[in-house]
């Protein structure tokens, strides 16, 4: 847990449904109890993150609680807010002939899939790198695992795809050179957009790989589907190169209960937690128990900051 | 007699004679180059995914020239494309 709190950006990602939110918030609220100046990114579509606080979270920052700043990244306003900055920065450099046919060129790729997400990773990325000196930590409440695990490899795609444009459009003009043999001045504003974009790219590249500086924390519960997701997870995340600094276990059974359907669960919950203990051994893990109410509001997220911030840190229960 | 132009014509002498029988070569091969670059930032337009289409939308404005090239070169009077018109 405290290991939790010396990192400056930490992702939440697990399988859908297994608290993911949840224990963000929580962590966000525990980190502002210790003083820390938290900023809390909502990048589910679902934006459970309003309910939760019972606050709505808006797409530019702003103060949900006491220490915690809230955004919520909603990937087609982003879509449209690049495209809005294309059109603005391209509007400068050419003639209203130019502009017009460029324009229905952007509108059409502005439909295309798969935008949505550059843009909210560009988002996502904005936010690493412009809110690092002004937070002690930033959480990344995230969509459910497989979406998270494209964001977090879109730098590496991406960069690797313009650095190949890149090194393309230098063969052109390096030959282009030879033929006309002239050395023109200006540099060639093709090459310095994709190569400024790279430098972006590799820029966000390097916070998240960074593992000092940024963490994933995994959350399931003691399921049979929820561990298999949380494994390939682990393997994807390692396969990145990205930190993986601990996983909460969830909604574990509440001790004494009686019945023959309680019985039957926990017997289940054992062998699982057994088992979320082999598979995981590596990795630093807390452990909390299933609530008698849900969590939300700020009250009932008190109380589960607390189990988090708590004294059982590490110490697998079940 | 000024020596810059004197020198100037030499050496564009000698670069004439080195590269004349290779010009048709390279110039083929710029060509090339260039059309590879272009299917690369237009991939999408073929139905080929292309993951960085939203960072090329900077670049498009600079190509529209060497756009309406290509497509002369192709033998084609006007853009074939309907969403990139361009003569």
């Amino acid at each position: 847990m405290l290991d939790l709190l010396k990192k400056r950006i930490l992702f939440f990602g697990g399988k859908g449904g297994v608290g993911k939110t949840t224990c963000a918030s929580a962590l966000a609220l525990a980190a502002a109890k210790k003083g820390k100046r938290v900023l809390l990114v909502s990048t589910d579509p679902a934006h459970s993150t309003s309910d939760i606080f019972e606050r709505l979270f808006s797409r530019e920052e702003a103060e949900v609680y006491p220490g915690i700043v809230g955004v919520e990244v909603d990937a087609d306003f982003e879509a449209r807010r690049y495209i809005e900055t294309v059109k603005n920065q391209i509007a400068k450099l050419f003639s209203s002939s130019v502009l017009k046919e460029a324009e229905r060129q952007i509108e059409l790729v502005s439909t295309m899939p798969g935008v949505e997400e550059v843009a909210l990773f560009d988002r996502m990325g904005e936010l690493i790198v412009t809110c690092v000196d002004s937070y002690d930590l930033i959480i990344f409440d995230t969509a459910p695992t497989g979406h998270t695990m494209r964001l977090l490899r879109m730098p590496e795609l991406m960069s690797s795809w313009i650095e190949a444009l890149s090194k393309r459009r230098k063969n052109l003009i390096t030959l282009n050179r030879n033929i006309e043999r002239e050395e023109s001045g200006e540099a060639d504003p093709i090459l310095t957009t994709l190569e400024r974009r790279k430098e972006k790219l590799e820029l966000v590249r390097a916070r998240l790989m960074q593992h000092n500086f940024t963490g994933f924390v995994l959350v399931l519960v003691p399921e049979r589907l929820p561990i298999e997701e949380t494994v390939r997870a682990a393997g994807l995340l390692r396969d990145s190169n990205v930190n993986v600094c601990g996983i909460i276990v969830n909604r574990v059974l509440p001790e004494n209960l009686n019945g023959a359907f309680y019985e039957a669960r926990r017997k289940q919950e054992q062998t699982y937690c057994e088992e979320i203990r082999r598979r995981f051994a590596e990795y630093p893990s807390i452990w909390i128990r299933q609530f008698e109410t849900d969590i939300y509001g700020i009250k009932n997220l008190d109380r589960l900051s607390e189990v988090l911030a708590g004294p059982n840190d590490g110490a697998p229960f079940g | 007699m000024d020596w810059g132009h004197v020198r100037r014509n030499i050496a564009d002498f000698f670069h004439g004679m080195a590269l004349a029988g290779y010009e048709k070569k390279l110039r083929e091969q710029l060509m090339d180059l260039n059309d590879l670059f272009m299917l690369l930032c237009f991939m999408e337009l073929v139905g080929l995914p292309n993951p960085a289409t939203i960072y090329l939308l900077e670049v498009y404005p600079y190509f529209l020239e060497e756009f309406h090239l290509w497509h002369r070169r192709m033998g084609m009077d006007h853009s074939p494309l309907g969403t990139l018109p361009c003569c």
